[in-house]
Order: C-alpha cells, then structure tokens, then sequence
C-alpha cells in the first residue's frame, strides 16, 4: 500500500447559525472521502456549483476549518492535532492555497515582494544556498515573470493573470507538495486563462506537485485534470477519471451540468 | 476588393434602433496634482438592428463596461463623453443621453429603454416586496387602473413562464436566479424597444445560466426587443447573440455573425481568443497569450494589440488601423487582415 | 512623508489653514521658554493693565503677564492633550486589534472589559478621584486616569475594521507566508486602521483637553501650574467678567479655540489622503 499524500475520511461539516434557541443547522459538507497518492502527482478537480460545499471542503483541506466530523489526514498526520504554530507552519510549508481573486490575494496597500521574500525566509531560508533574491526570481521564472517585473509593485499595477501567477509563485517558494486552487481562474480573462491552467500541469509533471483545483468549470477541468469529483449539495454524486466522467457522465445531476455547460460553439447552440 | 468605409458605417438595413458613432469617453481625474487620463472608449462605432440580439465581447480594461454605461447614460465625473454620438431610434436628436433632458430620459427610460444588469439587488429594493418594484418602474408607463396592471402583470409573468406568487416575496426569499429572471420580467413588462444587459448571468450557476439565457432568448421572439449583450463568457455569445462585437483596450477589433466570428475569426486576437477555449472531448492542447492587456491610461500608439500581436508590422505602430469591410457584413480593425485581403 | 505634506500643503486648503493655526499655537508653546517671569510667581508685575505695548495680552488681576502665562498654560495644555492621546491610542490600538483578530473567549473577554469602561460616566469619575486624592493628583496621574476612560470606544471601532480584514484573504496569504500574528497586525492591518487612529487622536486631544478645561475651572485640578483651564478658574475667583478685565479670559479662550479648529482641520485633511479607500480609488483606472 503506497503512502498517501491526503487521505479525506468521511468528512462533514454542519453550520450552525442563529441563536440559541432557534438555530439553524446547515450540512454544507455531507460524508466525503477520497485519497490523493503521494507516489503519483495529479490535479484532482473538484467540480460543483454555489452551496456545494466545494470551497468549505477546501478550507478544511487546508486547515482553515475544521471538520465537525470524519477526518482529514495529510502525510499520515491528522490535520486535527496541528494547531500549534511549530506544527502548522511544518504543515503550510508542503500545502499551500490559490485563491479565486487576485486582487485580494494581496495587501492592496502592500508592496508584493514582501509577501514572496517572507515565504522564502519562513519555509526555505535555513537550507537555501544562495541569495533570497535568486530564490524569488527562480519561482517567479516558473510561472513565467522574473523579479524585475514584480520588484516594488502593487498589486493595481498587474492584471489579474499577472496576479494570480504571482500568488502561485509565492505558493511555489514554499516548496509544498499539495497545493489547493480555489476557482483560480474564475476571475481571470478567458486569453490568460489557458495559460495559468497550462502552468498547472507544468508544476504536475515537471515539479511533482499534486494540486487540488477547485472549480464549477467543466471545460477547464476537462482540460487538464487526471481524475474529478462532482458534488452536490454537499455530497459527492459522482467521481472517477476526468475524461470519462466528462464524456459519458452517468449521475442525472452530472448530466445536467453537462448540457447546460454552455461550450463555445455556436452551431450547437439550442437556446 | 474590401470596401472601405468611413467610421459612420451603418447597415444596409432599414435604420437601426441604436447607432454609436466614433464613440469616446475618458476618465478624468485631478488628484493631488496628478493627472489622468484613462481613454476607455477610444472611438467605437456599431449599430444594432431591430429584433436582434447583438453580443459585445470583450476582457478586463477592454472598456465594454464604460461603453454600455455611456450608452445607458450613466455619465458622470470622472467619466466624460469627449466625442462621437449614441442615436436611437425613439429619441433622436441629442447624441446621447447625456446630452437630453431629464423629461426626455424619464420618458423613454424603462419604455423604450430598459436594463439587465450583473447584480439583481442592485435593483430590487431589499426591503419591499417584489410587487412594489414594479409599481415602482412599470406603472407609470403603463398607466390604467391597479387591478388591470395587475392582471398584465401577472399575463407577462405567465408568458415568460414565472410563477406570479413571486410579485409577493421579498428580495432575499428568492434564489439569485429567480430574481435575476424578475429583474428580467420588470425589465421587458413595457415592451421596451432596447435591452441593455451588462453581464446578466455572471455570478449564476450553469444550470440557471442556461434558464435566464432561454428566458433572454425568449423575449426576443415574444416581444422583439434589441438586444446589446455585454459579457466577457464567449460561450453565452456563441449561444445567444446573433452579431458578435470583439472589444479591445477600448475598440471595436472585429465584428461580424456570431457564427462566422467563431467559424472563421480574422483578427489575430480574436483568432487567439477562440483558439484558447478548451472544450470537453477535444483534447488537444491550447496556448495562451503572452503579455497582458494594456493600461489605458497610458496604451501603446497606433494599433493597442500591436505588442502582443504575432502579424505586428511597422505601420502598426505608428497608425491606428481603420475598421474595415474584409469580409461581407464582417469588419476587422487589423492592417495585417486587410492588407492580405488586398493582395 | 515629506513629500506627503507638500502635497497636502499645495493642494488642500483645510490642511493649510490648519496648519497655520497649530503652529500659532505651537509658537506660543515653545516662546514658554523665553518667559522673563517664572510661571508659578505672582504679582510680578501690575495687576489688571489691558493690552498695550508693554503688556500685549495685558495683566491679571494676580499680577501676571497675560501673555507668557498664555504660552506656559497652552504649553502645559498640549503637552497634556498629546500624552493622554497617546497612552490611549496605544491600549485602543493593542485591545481592538487583538480582540477582533484572535476572536473567540479573547474577544468577550476584552469587549466586557471594554463595555465596562464604556459606560462609565467621566466627569463624576474624575471629581471623585480629585477628591480621593486631592494634594497627590499631579498631571501625570490625571492624564494616566483619562488615558485609561478615553480608550473604550475607539477601540471598538478598530476592532470590527480588524474583524472584517481577518476575512480577507490576504490576510489567509500572510498566514500562509508564514507570517506571525504580530507580524500581521502590524504589517497587514495597521495600515488600514491608521485613518481610525488618526482622526481618533486629533478627537481624543480635542477631548482631554475639553475635559481637563473643566475640572480646572471647577477647581478640581492642580490649579497652581498654569494651564488655559486654570487661567479661567483664576479669571472667575477674580471675577474678571465683571471685574471688566476681559482680557484675561478672552485670550486663553481664543488660543483653545484656535488648538480646536487647527487639529479638527488637520484630522480631516490627513485623514482624506490616508484613508485606504480614498487611495486606492486613485489608483483604479476603468474597465
């Protein structure tokens, strides 16, 4: 049996809101597992509309919630017992999150840089050879920008995809084997789309990072993920290799995702 | 041979509803010594026909926001209107709403000119029922005693297949597509003659998606209203519209049949555009575009793609290029297009 | 920051015309050392004289210069407003940050603190303590004791802008940047709770010194080192309204008005430029 990079175990989470004598319990997460290899990098998506429990599910992967049952485990360690700082930072050192704004991914009134040489001091500094500056500029080439581009910017002076490739860069300085990629290109322009999703098979096959893309975009998931998960109302409804899942879905809400995505060509337009 | 035209280009048709000539609006802004100048629209021209539903395309900073906010005459500083005009049909004359009385827009607003806009609360008041909204907006156009409004109401509810207890909710009682499909319904209940529709379906799930676009689809073919559907999703435009406008950096670089910009683009972006759309089922691999869409304030001379362009030559950076007829009914702003055209 | 007040100074005019002020007052402060007379001596000089060449504000009726009495008292005055503002901004600073960022059992815990505080009356308060204390109650203690009622409320307000920042998700990529919660505070949320700070302070002062104005003329503080309130009490225990020695009560008030106007328009003018909204919105362009 091959050790498993993440290993989520019937894992629910249940709001609850209003007082306490009329509160309201809300299942955004209802009984969900899967198993990410660790011998085996692959981009899992994670496809399901609003109310899915697609984004509390990635929170609690990546420790920000916490599960209100099942568990959730990474590297072997159960993410329930990291709660000190030595231990999370081990933990965010090897996972590490994209968000789906650019634009709030970082401290509008901050400079960027400050944010890729922190990451370099916290996770790598220790057994870093050469300068910080070499580091930044080496992740920074991986997503395609140098540290003469980056250096003393705002974030307002970048586009959205210039942005978003800057936060996976950051995210790369840590050295992580898991990222987790909450819609990361929802909000970015359909030309720079293609490219950050290209990336992401770039740091799969050529870093050996698993990424973990979370999404309610069926074409972009057909393009570059290995396997898929379709959830519903906080359920998974269906899961399996992206490819087949996404040509011959069986489940019926599957099948609706499917003909309402609306794919860009006009001859089979039924509307 | 392309016939060329000057930047009044209109239809052949019979005239169009809406007509916007050599359009342009800059922000302005003076603060603490610093001067802008962000040239969002820089000179559009397009006219939409009656009874169709015309998509403009386009990606952050391509200016297609500001352009629909020109045309529905939202213009206030720091935007300014420092050129061309936007003519209707039912109000000719002033060149833009801007420009008519206060009377003359209460006139046609919500009559002969309605909105759909991105957020649905941004017309919905959250504390008053949904009946009141249209009340608020239809009545006065309408006219006629309340229990018969009512009933039209109710008749234009029915025949855009919503169940008519939505006149009794409130705002937040509804999903975020069942209000975007009332604002649809307070939109269209005057019959109006244009559309405006700023990214009506963006923050909705795909399966409404599909629901709110049959419902704009719909309306068309009930009512014959025009159409100008703004959004940055190429897939609502390949299902939607009938003619397709591609904006960049604040101009008009293609237009033409929906089908033909998709089937055979000429524009080096646009061509890049539909190139890059993954699909499902096809599996071949895509590229992206290098480089980043340009500062407006601050945009390249000449042609705004040439620095990104894979055809850019010499005279793309000194000129702007004309937007030229290549193709029957298709026009492409590009020297390298239409110089090949020519050979 | 330098180039920061060159802008405000050319392009705004509340800041110029606060400025002006505060440094009349400012001027008046610093002249405090120049004065021939020691403050605390009286009748030094004849009593009761109007303004004229050798006396330009004119005598009190204790016989002492209006003037560099003026420059002692709205010395002491600022001095004391600036201490008081600063101990407060300090602790409202440190509770509402980490109250709104830590959450949980820290918050309520601090916030019953906080409502405590809140909801105490000041003015009985602050009688109570002179009579408690009455020969020991020095400035520094005063300023200590209002510093500790003067923090509650700005507090509150720090802490939801606090709140609301840790939802961002910047704030989740400085925590994955391996940033430290105190790294973060400062670094990340400071920024957008200085506007708060700023025009709080400029408030807070206006404030203090309102507030210590009143204890001394009601006789409740120290009224033997000179400061404007202590001027007017001196000026009521001599009936100077009266008295028809108008000059001793209008010149301390005129400077404490003066302290009012220069401070609320150098708040708001600063506050403008600061403000995080105000900034980014000149930095967007259109779309």
């Amino acid at each position: 049996m091959s050790d498993l990079l993440l290993d989520v175990c019937q894992v629910s989470k249940t709001f609850s809101r209003g007082g306490l004598l009329s509160g309201q319990r809300i299942a955004a997460v209802k009984d969900v597992s899967f198993q990410l290899d660790a011998g085996r990098p692959e981009i899992f998506a994670i496809i399901g509309e609003s109310g899915s429990g697609k984004t509390t599910l990635s929170r609690m992967i990546l420790n920000i919630e916490t599960p209100t049952s099942g568990k959730l485990r990474f590297a072997g360690v159960d993410l329930a017992t990291i709660r000190t700082g030595a231990r999370r930072l081990a933990f965010m050192h090897k996972v590490q999150p994209i968000f789906q704004n650019p634009f709030e991914s970082f401290n509008p009134l901050r400079r960027l840089d400050g944010y890729l040489f922190m990451t370099h001091r916290r996770f790598i500094a220790a057994d870093w050879r050469g300068t910080p500056e070499t580091a930044v500029d080496e992740a920074l080439h991986k997503v395609g920008l140098s540290l003469k581009e980056v250096s003393r910017r705002y974030p307002h002076e970048l586009s959205g995809g210039q942005l978003q490739r800057v936060a996976i860069a950051r995210a790369l300085l840590a050295n992580p084997k898991l990222i987790v990629a909450d819609e990361p290109v929802s909000m970015i322009d359909a030309s720079l789309r293609i490219s950050i999703v290209n990336l992401f098979k770039r740091l799969r096959d050529d870093l050996g990072i698993s990424i973990i893309y979370v999404t309610h975009d069926l074409a972009t998931a057909y393009y570059v993920s290995d396997r898929i998960m379709i959830m519903q109302q906080g359920s998974v409804v269906e899961s399996g290799d992206a490819r087949t899942v996404l040509k011959a879905p069986q489940h019926p809400y599957s099948r609706q995702l499917r003909e309402a995505a609306l794919l860009p060509n006009p001859q089979q337009a039924v509307l | 041979m392309p016939a060329e035209t000057t930047q009044d280009y209109l239809p052949d048709e019979a005239q169009p509803i809406l007509s916007v000539r050599d359009l342009r609006a800059h922000f302005r802004t003076d603060r603490f010594g610093v001067k802008r100048d962000v040239k969002a629209v820089d000179g559009i021209s397009f006219a939409v026909r009656r009874g169709e539903i015309y998509g403009l395309a386009g990606e952050s900073s391509s200016g297609k926001t500001t352009l629909i906010k020109t045309i529905a005459g939202a213009v206030r500083p720091p935007l300014e209107v420092v050129g061309g005009r936007v003519d209707f049909a039912f109000l000719p004359g002033y060149g833009g709403l801007h420009r008519a009385p206060a009377a003359e827009v209460a006139r046609i607003r919500w009559r002969h000119l309605s909105y759909i806009m991105q957020g649905s609360m941004n017309v919905l008041n959250p504390v008053r029922r949904l009946r009141s909204a249209f009340v608020d907006f239809a009545y006065p156009h309408i006219g006629g005693s309340r229990k018969q409004f009512e009933r039209e109401v109710v008749a234009h509810l029915a025949r855009l297949k919503l169940d008519p207890s939505v006149l009794a909710a409130y705002p937040h009682e509804l999903s975020g597509g069942m209000r975007q499909r009332a604002t649809i319904a307070l939109a269209t209940i005057c019959r109006p003659e244009v559309i405006l529709a700023d990214e009506p379906t963006t923050a909705l799930d795909v399966v409404v998606q599909k629901e709110v676009l049959g419902m704009i689809s719909g309306i068309r073919r009930e009512i014959g209203s025009s159409v100008l559907l703004v959004t940055h999703d190429l897939g609502v435009h390949a299902h939607v519209t009938d003619r397709l406008g591609i904006m960049y950096a604040g101009r008009l670089i293609e237009e033409a049949a929906t089908v033909e910009i998709f089937r055979n683009p000429l524009h080096p972006y646009t061509r890049h555009l539909i190139s890059s759309l993954p699909r499902i089922g096809d599996d071949v691999p895509r590229e992206g575009l290098e480089g980043a869409p340009p500062n407006l304030a601050d945009p390249p001379p000449g042609c705004r793609f040439h620095p990104r362009c894979p055809l850019a030559m010499e005279v793309c950076r000194r000129q702007v290029p004309a937007t030229l007829e290549t193709a029957p009914a298709h026009r492409v702003a590009c020297f390298a297009v239409n110089r090949s055209e020519e050979a | 920051m330098a180039g920061i007040l060159r802008d405000l100074l050319r392009y705004h005019a509340e800041f110029r015309i606060g400025a002006a002020l505060i440094a009349v007052v400012l001027l008046l402060s610093v002249l405090a050392s120049f004065s021939p007379y020691p403050p605390q001596d009286v009748y030094v000089v004849p009593p009761d004289v109007p303004p004229s060449l050798t006396y330009w504000f004119g005598t009190t009726s204790r016989g002492q210069d209006v003037f560099w009495q003026l420059t002692f008292a709205i010395r002491n005055t600022l001095l004391f407003g600036c201490t008081v503002a600063l101990i407060s901004r300090i602790l409202a600073l440190v509770i509402g940050l980490i109250s709104g960022y830590k959450g949980g059992w820290i918050d309520r815990a601090l916030m019953s603190v906080n409502d405590t505080f809140i909801v105490i009356p000041l003015l009985p308060i602050l009688v109570l303590f002179y009579f408690v204390m009455r020969d020991r109650m020095s400035w520094l203690l005063l300023a200590l004791i209002m510093a500790c009622l003067g923090w509650a409320y700005d507090a509150r307000l720090i802490r939801s802008v606090a709140m609301s920042l840790k939802s961002r998700e910047f704030t989740q990529s400085s925590l994955f940047s391996g940033m430290s919660t105190r790294e973060i505070l400062v670094q990340e949320h400071l920024p957008y709770v200085m506007p708060i700070v700023f025009s709080t302070t400029m408030n807070n002062m206006v404030w203090s010194i309102g507030l210590e104005v009143t204890l001394a003329v009601l006789g409740f503080t120290d009224i033997n080192t000179p400061t404007i309130g202590g001027m007017i009490y001196w000026a009521n225990q001599h009936t100077a309204m009266v008295a028809g020695v108008w000059w001793w009560i209008a010149f301390p008030t005129i400077a404490v008005i003066m302290t009012f106007i220069g401070l609320f328009l150098l708040a708001v003018s600063m506050n403008d430029y600061i403000d995080p909204r105000s900034r980014l919105r000149s930095f967007g362009g259109a779309s």
